[in-house]
């Protein structure tokens, strides 16, 4: 194909895009709209489980099974990660220098750190009562991590940070998100049903019977997933090197 | 007159969208994207969405630089390495 | 459309704006100094929309955006040391007077929250930010000049 067919093609793909856009924009409910009829059924069934955010209720409950999925991508895509940036066959590691950090620099890492471990674990066990839950919290653990290498030098955070346990935990959380879908078939007969534990009171820590296990399933998953990503981009950067690099 | 803080939201959104697509550098687009990241934050809590905002927040500012930037630290020094072995 | 959406839609158009403009033109030191005032100015606008729509729990957006938004600007300045020693940024009139905002923003806050956790919990954020981004203004004009490689 020309240079110039391509270009019709994709300006008749483009203009036919364009029309189904137009069209669809058309009939969607005017912004801001009172009429939710997903959204008044979504809130009456995350009352009914005693769950104060819709969101995770709806994450974590009523479609706990996409989320599944979600989990599955991000498990893969990391495995995906690591197969691609391992060390090759013709590549060596060389140890990192250590790195001369300014002082204030050093000590806000080292005060912040624990500061962000904190608040990535209270934004886990908060996911079914305000914004957050599992997946941010758990970027926001493993980020905090990583503030050792941004505040002091990578051997410093390769000392904290066994890589090899992060993905044994990262197999772990899945497979209890997986045990815990599979315990829904003791109350009831359906996968990830959220029945075998009380409701507890709403707006309290331990509400909403399967969400919360669900939501620290998620945040340890995400946590050690982020922390093995990281890993090997940090292992190409700074430590691994071709034949003869510098 | 309470939407106007949505349209600001937007138009900030599509700007730094823009600017993200049109700056080549690597390491300049990294900036304009963590930028970008906190401007659709504030567009998901405008549009009453902080689930999806906090998702934004914990992605976009700190992790995705930092992993763009490992990329372009690994292509430089390899691109050092090939000019040194030619 | 109360007092609070109103600081908030000035603050986040005027901030971000300026923040935007910085990280888009200029050499390479302005734009990092402008990336780091743009969570800097951000943060407050996240607190004041708290509470405009009277949701005390959109405070944890803030929260997420002083722990991390210094963490990021600490990944440009340790990952761009080379190119920044080159060129350092000089920037402390704008991020004392982003920081300047910040505390005035937390302090109207505080007095319209009075004394409970949800004023400890803005103290903290209010803190956690202003040290932050002096840290990172620091980290950027020079925090990393050891850094060979590494």
């Amino acid at each position: 194909m020309t240079r110039r067919a391509r270009l019709w093609l994709l300006l008749a793909g483009g203009a036919g895009l364009a029309v189904l856009f137009a069209a669809a924009c058309l009939k969607l409910p005017a912004f801001g709209g009172d009429r939710h009829p997903y959204g008044d059924r979504a809130v009456r069934a995350s009352l009914a489980r005693h769950t104060a955010n819709t969101v995770s209720s709806v994450n974590f409950d009523q479609r706990a099974f996409d989320t599944l999925g979600e989990m599955t991508i991000l498990f893969a895509a990391v495995l995906g990660c690591v197969v691609l940036l391992r060390q090759t066959r013709d590549e060596h590691r060389a140890a990192p220098e250590p790195a001369e950090v300014a002082l204030p620099v050093r000590r806000y890492a080292l005060i912040v750190l624990p500061v962000a471990l904190v608040s990535g674990l209270y934004v886990v066990a908060h996911g079914q009562l305000s914004p957050g839950g599992g997946f941010q919290g758990g970027v926001v653990a493993a980020t905090a991590l990583h503030l050792l290498y941004l505040g002091a030098d990578y051997r410093a955070l390769e000392r904290v940070r066994p890589v090899g346990r992060y993905e044994v935990g990262d197999a772990l959380a899945a497979s209890a998100y997986l045990v815990t879908g599979l315990a829904g078939l003791i109350g009831s007969a359906a996968f990830l049903a959220n029945t075998i534990l009380p409701y507890g009171t709403f707006n309290t820590l331990s509400s909403g019977g399967t969400v919360p296990l669900l939501n620290a399933a998620i945040g340890m998953e995400v946590a050690c997933a982020v922390v093995v990503l990281l890993a090997r981009f940090l292992d190409q950067a700074v430590e691994i090197e071709g034949e003869g690099g510098s | 007159m309470a939407d106007a803080v949505i349209v600001v939201a937007l138009l900030l959104v599509a700007a730094s969208a823009t600017v993200a697509v049109v700056t080549r550098d690597p390491v300049r687009q990294a900036l304009v994207l963590a930028v970008l990241g906190v401007v659709l934050a504030v567009l998901f809590t405008v549009l009453q969405a902080p689930d999806v905002g906090l998702s934004q927040l914990a992605v976009g500012s700190a992790l995705t630089p930092l992993l763009l930037m490992l990329t372009v630290r690994k292509v430089r020094r390899r691109g050092q390495e090939k000019g040194r072995g030619r | 459309m109360n007092g609070w959406t109103l600081a908030a839609t000035v603050g986040l158009a005027g901030g971000l704006g300026t923040a935007l403009w910085g990280v888009a033109t200029g050499p390479l030191r302005r734009r990092v100094v402008a990336q780091n005032l743009s969570t800097a100015l951000a943060c407050p606008g996240l607190l004041l929309l708290s509470q405009a729509y009277g949701r005390p729990s959109y405070v944890d957006l803030g929260l997420v955006l002083a722990l991390l938004g210094p963490v990021g600007t600490l990944v440009f300045a340790r990952l761009l040391a080379d190119e920044l020693a080159e060129d350092p940024p000089r920037a402390w009139g704008p991020t004392w007077a982003v920081a300047g905002l910040g505390a005035a923003t937390v302090i109207a806050l505080c007095v319209a929250t009075g004394p409970s956790r949800a004023m400890v919990k803005l103290l903290v954020i209010g803190a956690l930010l202003i040290g932050g981004n002096v840290i990172a203004s620091r980290a950027l004009s020079g925090g990393f000049r050891g850094v060979r490689r590494g």
